[in-house]
């Protein structure tokens, strides 16, 4: 191995291992954390480059670990070591960090994380993992398109899916520090999902994004689509009322108010002939109010019931004058015990529709 | 009105002392039981492990998810209990 990392924290603990052993570098025993390797690369690194031997103080327990991680920067002449670390800490994979370099990073993101510890790492890990994965997602993309694993199980995942078509870039500059006030309101409001806490500017703008279009967008435009929609809907600028139910069809049985109104906007044919019979008809019946066709219906039933008393009146007379005298003597007495009733309802027929004598001499006109 | 179950009613309403972690809205017998494996066999521990993470909805969800494998419903559960117990009895 000729050449070695100038700054071996990029490396993963395997391969750093790998690398001292094959500089014949004594590994301390046991597992340690990535630091303990990293040091010894630079120490071996130091070593290669600049032919010093290495520092006498070389860490052989595990109890000066954070002090080397500090010292480090410090120790070392290397300027470029110096310069690196801090930003290499974002490179630095999530499993590989220390518990401070964790809280560190995850403070970057706004995250005050509490205690990390045995139970609760892995949950910061995942934490910082999809911050980390948020921020690489809006940097390749200006339209963002997803959200972390962990999140899947949220309610409100597709919601920032849809709010992000549109204005993405204008809000994201302005207020990352508003997040912290931004994100209690959003919460309640309870339209993002539960995961939507992090100051990543990414977050801000889908937290811009719904109170935003929330406020202005959702009343105005809503309002004027709801105006616009009824108004011009098609090319040819024939906008359509609400949609009636057709009377008569499907069971919906017809009824006098809701006739007459229908009449008038699409049975016009029918209503002007019915009103032109109507009319004929119903002459003698000034009593009736104006409006003839919510009666009509009861007029036809009448009227019906009229015509079938006249037909049977009718017959019976036409019988009487063809029949044999001796017959019609015995028919009479029939005739008589069935007459008067007869004449009797249609008298009174007559004179409910106030037609009085002259339905009568209309009948025996026959 | 309220949806938490008869569980969660009965959680929050009195110190939970001693009680296994079973007695947690959300969490049944295999929930318990991989709890338990993992060391969380009171339902203070897991009282413990919520306040660790400062009470926070998605952390603990995501904790609870990966220690016990409890789906949304159950990690909603659980910490909607839990959550009024502390303001019940310690806020």
């Amino acid at each position: 191995m000729a050449e070695f990392h100038e700054n071996p924290s990029v490396l993963t603990k395997e391969r750093l291992k790998s690398e001292l052993a094959a500089n014949n570098v004594p590994l301390p025993s046991g597992d340690h954390k990535k630091e303990v390797y990293v040091q010894l690369y630079k120490k071996n690194l130091t070593a290669q480059n600049n032919k010093k031997s290495p520092p006498a103080d070389t860490f052989s327990s595990d109890e000066e670990l954070p002090t080397p991680v500090v010292s480090n920067k410090s120790r070392s002449g290397k300027k470029a070591t110096k310069k690196t670390d801090k930003p290499r800490l974002e490179d630095v994979e999530v499993t590989e960090l220390t518990d401070e370099d964790l809280k560190q990073q995850l403070a970057k993101y706004g995250v005050n994380p509490g205690p990390i510890l045995a139970t609760t790492r892995k949950v910061y890990e995942d934490k910082l993992q999809k911050l980390r994965d948020e921020v690489a997602d809006e940097a390749g993309a200006p339209d963002v398109t997803t959200l972390p694993k962990a999140d899947s199980s949220q309610n409100g995942n597709t919601n920032s899916d849809q709010y992000s078509d549109k204005e993405d870039e204008e809000t994201a500059p302005p207020e990352p520090e508003q997040v912290p006030v931004v994100e209690k309101p959003v919460r309640s409001r309870g339209k993002t999902p539960v995961t939507v806490r992090t100051s990543s500017r990414r977050q801000v703008k889908v937290v811009e994004e719904i109170l935003n279009e929330e406020t202005p967008k959702k009343t105005s435009k809503n309002v004027i689509e709801d105006i616009l929609a009824n108004e011009i809907s098609t090319p040819t600028g024939i906008s359509a009322t609400c949609r009636r139910p057709i009377k008569g069809a499907a069971g919906r049985p017809l009824k006098p108010s809701e006739y007459w109104l229908d009449e008038s906007r699409v049975q016009r044919s029918i209503s002007t002939e019915t009103r032109t019979y109507s009319e004929t008809v119903s002459r003698p019946i000034a009593s009736v109010p104006s409006s003839k066709a919510p009666v009509r219906r009861g007029f036809l039933s009448l009227l019906l019931k009229l015509l079938l008393l006249a037909v049977v009146v009718g017959s019976l007379y036409y019988v009487y004058q063809n029949l044999d005298s001796d017959q019609v003597r015995t028919l009479r007495g029939l005739l008589d015990s069935v007459i008067v009733p007869v004449q009797g309802a249609v008298e009174t027929a007559a004179t409910f529709l106030g037609v009085g004598s002259s339905g009568a001499t209309e009948v025996t006109g026959k | 009105m309220s949806s938490t179950s008869q569980k969660h009613k009965d959680f929050v309403a009195e110190p939970m002392g001693e009680k296994p972690v079973m007695a947690l809205a959300g969490i049944g017998e295999v929930l318990g039981k991989r709890l338990e494996e993992k060391g969380f066999d009171k339902a203070y521990v897991v009282l413990g492990q919520f306040l660790v993470l400062k009470k926070d909805e998605e952390l603990f969800r995501d904790w609870l998810k990966d220690t016990c494998g409890a789906n949304a419903k159950q990690q909603g559960d659980c910490y909607g209990c839990l959550k009024e117990w502390v303001h019940g009895f310690m806020s």
